[in-house]
């Protein structure tokens, strides 16, 4: 087959650090080739490479075999290279053909002939199987159908090439299968994709040749048909990875966290809860699925006594927290892992050393009113970093410094230091590289097999089914289905978090 | 090691080059106004630094540029912008000053320091209206200060002007009319000056220089608040709540609680900034009492970095450059207008200076993680 895009020895330095050194890989006509790799391996500086908003320091680029320089995006899709955004750049209020020609549209006299538009945008649809109401606000579509619009953008723009950065992050099970029948149609009609992602199931599934990088290098590149999961785990890590958690029987305990009927009106940047029930006991891991935005924060905030709530029970310990403040929530015994650890979980510009104890430096070890026993916590940090395998230059440096992983694993030693007995983690591998994301969830294990009650929440199915005891299924802010992960087939969890089954009376 | 050396150094330079930038540049205005750079320049730090009651006006002059310069500082460390201070140091003065007038009789180690507190009281009146409508309201705390500065100017002008003031003033027959002006304070209220206690060093200076000791219990609440934000806990969190109140809340920490001290003790410093001139040089409180202290604050807490020591060597910039004009004024004829336009350029090239450091050693510190 055609090679459509070959890279040669591209090499990118930025100071301090070699993002790409000597990359080349190619991509043929009619393939989906995958890029795998962990935080930080490179892939975005490869593909902002790609499509012309990095230039290299060395090498170079063949489209269809011939030497080319690209100077920006609007230069690469003039090329036919097109990227897919994770995070979508659509306008809610305009419909979908609005937003596809949006930027292209082509306005002789200054007037869009919105109908010459919508054919052509009709005809793309028909040639590769997407099934999209072009009439509809983009505000009103599912996320999978935003993400056709995307895709729609970039082929409208004639692209050969399509970048899929992480296409699948925001999907269901139900939507990543359709999302990978349009791929499949793309690829038959000749288009090549390269698709960037970190979930190898589904990257052994929809591709055809996969290229692992490792800290700016490329390790290989294998044919998906000829490799498993495990060897592109090690390419990735450079050493073996576990992916079955190790998870002894463990006998529950008391109930630690019990929600009864839990309410809370939503508004603009809230949504609603409807009567949510749960309880976990201890030496449990309860883990909540859904789509994110179905309400999840909204209760992880209730039962840290961030968000008041408008009705039913929090009880934590048999106590409830109606009227307590998160400070002494925490005393209580909860350990609070927040979704978004640069804005919730930790202060960016302080030191490690002070992070360590955010929201603990009132204890009696760490200060009295007039002194913060500096020294001390100083020392704990150090004792932390070591236990917790923190790689850093200095516990004085400002914890902005730090990898994401390393900057979860203080949060997790600071949530963890206290004993708590119950812990809300709430997206707790998020951004997270495969290595950290074992320690993590070999720790949250841990907690529970010493029997501490973790509530864990997570827009990675995968990561629910795995590590939890039981797992309840959330849609618009209820608890629609409560079960033990292998009672349900993917199928229909899928279907629960859409909202298509519904259950009354769980919990 | 050597790269927080090279980390402390690069601190230390920083200012240094931006201000001698900044004088390079301010040549340019010299020169267009027909002078020789050299020789203002020259004459400025002749006149200021080459005579003991220059000195002493230098110290003078910085002294309430020291407590206004904490007093914004602290309210940026927790993430607040008080621009309040004007109208704050303005009802903490008047405060003193109806202590200071009101009682006599008093000794004064009751009298002073009832009018300090007195002061520091009415800062904290003043502050706690646009905080508690902050906290509760969720009203912008830079609309309502700003609003609150031209009521307590308004206010005390009616206070002074009106219902308390001095009517009792012997004015000669035929020679104009009374000034408006409180009573005078008793002499009990008065803070004494440094006179006495730089004497012993031998350092004598003259009687119309009004240094006093609120200059050394300036420095030593740099040293207090040096000491509270990096020592104890309420520090700690008033800077946690100052760079991520969200984080904060999430912890456990109330970003409200700790808005509301932070900015009270803000104002409780706001309070102490007109004592120096009040309770010295003037001894009454009058129209004229100087305006813009705690808008140069603002200046004095930027170029300070919002650090207590960087503050004091801020204030004491301000008060030579202050100096040195009266100097060129006097001597060459150079208009003070041409100073402050230096004091602008100054503090410019001070934070894009410091701005392009911090940057740098962001970068430094990454290397090092």
């Amino acid at each position: 087959m055609e090679k459509v895009l070959e890279l040669k020895g591209i090499t990118k330095r930025f100071p301090g650090l070699v993002a790409n050194d000597n990359i080349s890989f190619d991509a043929l006509r009619g393939e989906v080739h995958a890029l795998v790799g962990e935080n930080g391996a490179g892939k975005s500086t490869l593909m902002k490479i790609i499509t012309g908003l990095y230039q290299p320091d060395e090498g170079e680029m063949f489209l269809k075999g011939e030497k080319v320089k690209i100077n920006g995006p609007r230069d690469a899709i003039a090329k036919g290279i097109g990227m897919v955004h994770q995070h979508f750049m659509l306008i809610n209020r305009f419909n979908v053909v609005q937003n596809i020609i949006l930027g292209y549209e082509n306005s002789p006299g200054g007037v869009i002939d919105f109908d010459k538009a919508k054919k052509k945008v009709e005809e793309l649809c028909e040639l590769y199987d997407f099934k999209l109401d072009l009439n509809a606000q983009v505000g009103d579509l599912s996320v999978g159908h935003q993400q056709r619009v995307e895709i729609l953008k970039v082929l409208y723009r004639g692209a050969e090439i399509l970048i899929l950065d992480e296409p699948t992050a925001v999907l269901t099970p139900q939507e990543v299968k359709e999302l990978f029948v349009n791929l499949r149609k793309l690829k038959q009609e000749g288009k090549t994709i390269l698709f960037i992602s970190h979930k190898l199931d589904e990257v052994l599934e929809i591709s055809d040749r996969i290229t692992v990088l490792r800290r700016g290098k490329v390790i290989g590149t294998v044919k998906a048909s000829e490799t498993s999961k495990k060897q592109l785990a090690e390419m990735m890590v450079g050493r073996p990875v576990l992916f079955r958690l190790e998870k002894p029987i463990v006998k529950t305990g008391d109930v630690i966290l019990e929600v009864r009927n839990l309410k809370v009106k939503g508004s603009i940047d809230r949504h609603q809860l409807n009567n949510l029930s749960l309880s976990i006991r201890a030496g449990e891991i309860y883990g909540i699925a859904g789509v994110e935005g179905n309400g999840q924060r909204e209760l992880v905030e209730a039962i840290m006594g961030l968000l008041p709530y408008d009705g039913g029970e929090i009880l934590i310990k048999g106590k409830s927290n109606k009227g307590l403040d998160t400070r002494a929530i925490r005393e209580t015994g909860v350990g609070y892992i927040p979704e978004d650890r640069h804005q919730r979980g930790l202060v960016l510009p302080m030191t490690v050393w002070e992070n360590m104890v955010l929201g603990l430096e009132r204890k009696p070890e760490y200060s009295r009113w007039w002194k913060l026993f500096r020294d001390k916590i100083k020392s704990l940090t150090s004792k932390k970093v070591e236990e917790f395998d923190i790689r850093l230059g200095s516990i004085e440096l400002a914890i902005r410094n730090l990898s994401g992983g390393n900057q979860q694993k203080v949060i997790l030693a600071r949530e963890l230091s206290y004993e708590p007995d119950l812990i809300i983690a709430a997206q707790p591998v998020r951004g997270l590289d495969i290595g950290a994301i074992e320690f993590v969830h070999k720790k949250l294990i841990e907690a529970r097999n010493n029997g501490k009650a973790v509530l864990l929440i997570s827009a990675d199915l995968e990561e629910v089914l795995s590590l939890s005891d039981r797992v309840g299924i959330m849609y618009n802010g209820e608890i629609v289905k409560e079960f033990v992960p292998g009672e349900l087939e993917l199928e229909e969890i899928g279907q629960y978090m859409l909202g298509a089954h519904k259950e009354v009376g769980v919990g | 090691m050597n790269k927080r050396f090279k980390i402390i150094l690069l601190q230390l330079l920083t200012p240094i080059v931006a201000i001698l930038f900044a004088v390079v540049l301010s040549s340019v205005l010299i020169v267009a106004i027909g002078k020789s750079p050299i020789e203002v320049y020259q004459t400025m730090i002749e006149f200021s630094l080459g005579r003991a009651d220059s000195v002493g006006a230098i110290l003078f002059n910085a002294t309430p540029l020291i407590f206004s310069g904490l007093a914004v500082a602290l309210s940026f460390k927790v993430g607040l912008f008080n621009i309040g201070v004007e109208g704050q140091y303005f009802i903490g003065a008047f405060f003193a000053a109806f202590v200071g007038f009101t009682f006599t009789g008093l000794p004064a180690f009751i009298h002073l320091p009832l009018a300090i507190l007195a002061a520091m009281v009415g800062g904290v009146l003043w502050a706690f209206v646009p905080i508690y409508l902050k906290v509760r309201r969720g009203v912008h705390e830079v609309i309502s200060t700003i609003m609150l500065n031209y009521i307590a100017y308004s206010l005390i002008h009616y206070l002074i002007a009106d219902l308390f003031m001095d009517r009792n003033q012997k004015v000669p027959e035929g020679l104009g009319s009374p000034l408006i002006r409180t009573p005078h304070f008793a002499e009990s209220a008065l803070m004494p000056k440094l006179h006495g206690f730089l004497s012993f060093f031998g350092i004598d200076l003259p009687n119309y220089v009004y240094l006093n000791w609120f200059f050394v219990i300036g420095l030593l609440l740099a040293v207090g608040m040096y000491y509270l934000l990096w020592h104890t806990p309420f520090g700690y969190e008033i800077r946690a709540v100052g760079s991520n109140p969200k984080a904060s809340e999430a912890a456990g920490i109330s970003p409200n609680k700790i808005y509301f001290k932070g900015f009270l003790l803000s104002g409780a410093i706001a309070g102490l900034i007109g004592l120096s001139h009040l309770l010295s040089f003037y001894g009454y409180m009058d129209l004229d009492f100087p305006k813009n202290f705690g808008f140069n604050g603002i200046a004095v807490a930027l170029m300070g970095n919002n650090n207590p020591f960087g503050i004091v060597l801020a204030a004491l910039l301000f008060g030579f450059l202050n100096r040195g004009a009266e100097g060129v004024q006097t001597f060459m004829g150079v208009p003070m207008e041409t100073i402050v336009i230096m004091q602008g350029i100054i503090i410019l090239s001070v934070v894009v200076a410091a701005n392009i450091l911090g940057r740098y050693v962001k970068r430094l510190e990454k290397k090092e993680a």
